[in-house]
């Protein structure tokens, strides 16, 4: 049974998942109608399939649709000065959306590539802080599949953020505190105790 | 002499809570002997260093500084690379979800077991929540991933026992431990009647710097010291 899950996995490897371009739509459609929990459900959608089938289109979605949820919720970015921005945005994502049908990963990612150069553009237009929306969006995603499971070198080799930043950022959430390890500092102590023979 | 193996995240929480002084007052009073390998050094030291802005600059002149006066090992592994890409294959075969394998380890962290192994070194400083779980209580790590993604997490067997035995008798303790156990011996002693409140705090700074501890494990050993 578990040679045959791997066989199956295997051959299906290269393919872009049959959902993923609905996904895009749905980012685009909810990003339109400025509906940010929507956003917020998509984004974790894509942080879930990035850890349990890697893939960059889909670690960019994640990024993406964090970063577009972030722009909807800020009322300043709603202005008409923004209108042009915004269609750039939109007509990025829907070609992105498109490419998917030609299941080659390294079309999907140019038309990512846009849409990112789209949001920083229009972050441009006000800006504000030192770190872009897209970094900030890297970093919360890479954090997140910390969070989620796998290892600081994963998050960080996937996403290109330094482990300094993945850290810093983990420690200063709940993240640690809602996961029982099974041993206990006491024991930890015990064992640490050992080095320097106690 | 008791040798531990060190990862970069240690490090990182060590330094960035400006906490390496454990590491000097170990090696020098306990002789503890504190071993990096060399994908660590490259990262945690030549990589910031040669960045444009040296944003990580400041810790990683300080764990040179560790490196130059022998307070850290850096070895080289060469001689481990493949037994760490075998370790790499059989932790990332290890959990499944939806049929596909997750992969949960980085080869620098496949490869710091591997040098364990090779050195025969049990001790390990890892805070770094993922590896060390796995070395620890792998279940709990399923039993995490099924809770986060709400799906059946399938663990192939065979490969928990390939890495049960590679792991065997290693044991992964944190820099909040290596800070407790400078206390215990008298690191704080000169701050008096301070020094619970100061290894209290020492411990929340290495928290909030990403080691991975939590809450409620500080509040037990706190109230633990007479």
């Amino acid at each position: 049974m578990f040679n045959f899950l791997i066989w199956h996995m295997a051959k299906n490897e290269k393919k872009i998942p049959l959902g993923f371009k609905n996904d895009i739509f749905a980012v685009l459609s909810a990003f339109k109608k400025q509906d940010q929990r929507k956003l917020r459900k998509l984004n974790d959608k894509f942080i879930e399939d990035a850890v349990i089938d890697f893939r960059k289109s889909i670690y960019e979605m994640a990024v993406i649709s964090y970063v577009l949820g972030k722009i909807a919720s800020k009322p300043r970015f709603s202005s008409k000065r923004y209108g042009k921005k915004f269609r750039e945005i939109t007509g990025a994502l829907s070609r992105a959306a498109k490419s998917v049908s030609k299941n080659d990963e390294r079309v999907i990612l140019e038309h990512l590539k846009e849409v990112e150069k789209s949001v920083s553009s229009l972050e441009k237009k006000d800006e504000r802080y030192l770190t872009g929306l897209i970094s900030k969006g890297r970093l919360k995603v890479a954090a997140i599949m910390y969070a989620q499971g796998v290892s600081l070198g994963v998050a960080s080799s996937v996403t290109g953020i330094d482990k300094q930043e993945i850290m810093d950022y983990a420690g200063k959430t709940m993240m640690f505190d809602r996961v029982k390890e099974e041993k206990s500092i006491r024991e930890r102590m015990k064992k640490a105790r050992k080095l320097i023979g106690g | 002499m008791g040798d531990i193996l060190c990862d970069a995240s240690s490090f990182i929480s060590l330094t960035e809570s400006c906490m390496e002084k454990v590491i000097y007052f170990l090696t020098e009073k306990h002789h503890v002997r504190f071993i990096i390998p060399r994908g660590v050094e490259d990262e945690m030291v030549h990589r910031p260093l040669s960045t444009k802005y040296k944003t990580h600059g400041f810790s990683a002149l300080r764990i040179k500084h560790m490196i130059k006066k022998g307070v850290i090992t850096s070895v080289d592994t060469s001689n481990v690379k493949e037994r760490a890409n075998e370790i790499l294959r059989i932790t990332n075969n290890l959990l499944f979800a939806r049929g596909k394998p997750i992969k949960l380890v980085h080869y620098g962290e496949a490869e710091m077991i591997a040098l364990a192994e090779f050195l025969r070194i049990k001790a390990l400083l890892i805070d770094e929540r993922t590896t060390r779980m796995l070395i620890e209580t792998p279940f709990t790590i399923k039993k995490h991933l099924e809770k986060e993604f709400n799906v059946h997490i399938m663990m192939n067997k065979k490969h928990l026992k390939e890495f049960s035995n590679i792991t065997s008798g290693m044991y992964a303790i944190r820099s909040s431990e290596l800070i407790i156990l400078a206390y215990e011996k008298g690191f704080f002693d000169h701050f008096d009647n301070m020094k619970k409140d100061l290894l209290e705090a020492a411990l929340k700074d290495a928290k909030f710097s990403g080691c991975a501890i939590r809450f409620d494990e500080i509040e037990d050993y706190i109230k633990s010291i007479k």
